[in-house]
């Protein structure tokens, strides 16, 4: 069947957004990390968009980050989106204490030393992030 | 259609500077990675075994080689002469060579015998292509981001780029030079993935041997340079679709475009 020229442009775009588009359809955890259980009662997920959370390496960096945090429950990361769904129970901690804690210094195995600005929280729940 | 693929060629390698930049300033939080298709490849044997993507590739990376997978079982290698910004580098330092050496093909400085030719496609990219797969598969990490000419070019000089990362770029345009699309023919993993797809390519040019005059022009455009004035339809998997060989041929209805049925 002759085609006519355009199509070859066409495909390109219409492949480029089914590449990108379909991406969205895609949620793999680069971390999912469980802490100690911290008891009974309600949970709550917050949802943080973090500059610094770029791959699974500082993905697992800024799981580390909430492991001595108290009443956080599980972490699940999406690198790629730059995501943090954090679950904690309301009773004990808040997003706020979460979004301390992540972006507190970062301790560098390699060197022994304290980092600081590694991690910047910029959307809590959808909503930017104050200063 | 040679200006409207300029337009999408200029386009996408701007793009692809302007992501790498704004990585690098901090302005943005996707680099220029997020969009290598080959990056869904290299990931994907870490999410089958360990369900999480390799160090710095994802969702982006993944769904975008599966659209091209669907693109070339169509179009063929259209991506890399339509959307592969290195590509476009590529091309465009053959056309500098075209000029600088006052050649009239894509050849080049030197004439490669088809056979050599043939055998450099095969075994050059597959040894490319294997070993990187291989080096990122056991290790979970993108360890070829220095000698990436794409990432090296418009990553800004990200993470893992090195000074004689822009020594072996500076080596593979200057090859272009002389060899004109050297990366995409010999070397390109995502060139060597998507061969064996495009070779099946529904999408195919046929000549008309009643309108051919064999005057020879679209060899001459062709930037891969294939023989297309030979054969009734072009089947090489390295056929790009850049239709630069339909927009020289002079005489109209002597090279057309075809979708060929499921069962031919």
């Amino acid at each position: 069947m002759k085609t006519p020229p355009w199509a070859v442009p066409a495909l390109v775009v219409l492949f480029a957004a089914l590449g990108i588009g379909g991406a969205r359809l895609l949620a793999v955890p680069s971390v999912v990390r469980d802490y100690a259980p911290a008891g009974p009662g309600p949970r709550r997920t917050v949802v943080l968009v973090v500059d610094g959370v770029k791959c699974t390496d500082t993905a697992e960096r800024a799981a580390n980050q909430l492991k001595d945090a108290p009443g956080v429950v599980r972490l699940v990361a999406y690198a790629s989106r730059n995501r943090l769904d954090v679950t904690f129970l309301p009773s004990v901690t808040d997003p706020a204490a979460i979004r301390a804690a992540i972006e507190g210094p970062v301790y560098d195995e390699s060197s022994g030393e304290y980092l600081f600005g590694v991690y910047k929280v910029v959307e809590v729940d959808g909503v930017e992030a104050g200063k | 259609m040679r200006r409207l693929r300029f337009l999408f060629q200029v386009a996408i390698t701007v793009a692809a500077a302007i992501a790498g930049v704004r990585f690098a300033l901090g302005w943005a939080r996707t680099s220029v990675e997020t969009y290598c298709p080959f990056g869904g490849l290299e990931t994907a044997y870490a999410l089958l075994a360990r369900k999480r993507f390799t160090c710095a590739t994802g969702e982006v990376n993944l769904a975008l080689f599966v659209a091209l997978v669907g693109l070339a079982l169509i179009a063929r290698k259209a991506f890399c002469g339509w959307a592969c910004p290195l590509g476009a580098v590529f091309e465009w330092t053959g056309r500098l060579s075209r000029r600088l050496f006052k050649r009239h093909t894509f050849q080049g400085f030197w004439s490669i015998p088809p056979r050599v030719d043939a055998a450099l496609k095969v075994l050059l990219r597959t040894a490319v292509t294997a070993t990187i797969l291989a080096a990122s598969w056991a290790t979970g990490e993108l360890v070829f981001r220095g000698y990436d000419p794409y990432y090296v070019l418009f990553s800004a000089h990200g993470h893992d780029v090195r000074t004689w990362s822009y020594g072996i770029l500076g080596a593979l345009l200057a090859l272009g030079l002389l060899v004109p699309m050297a990366w995409c023919k010999y070397l390109c993993p995502l060139g060597a993935v998507l061969w064996p797809l495009s070779a099946v390519g529904r999408l195919r040019l046929e000549r008309s041997e009643e309108a051919c005059t064999g005057c020879g022009a679209c060899d001459r455009a062709c930037p891969q340079a294939l023989d297309v004035s030979g054969p009734l339809q072009v089947r090489s998997g390295e056929c790009t679709l850049c239709l630069e060989c339909t927009g020289a041929c002079p005489t109209p209805g002597a090279l057309s475009l075809h979708l060929k049925g499921a069962g031919r």
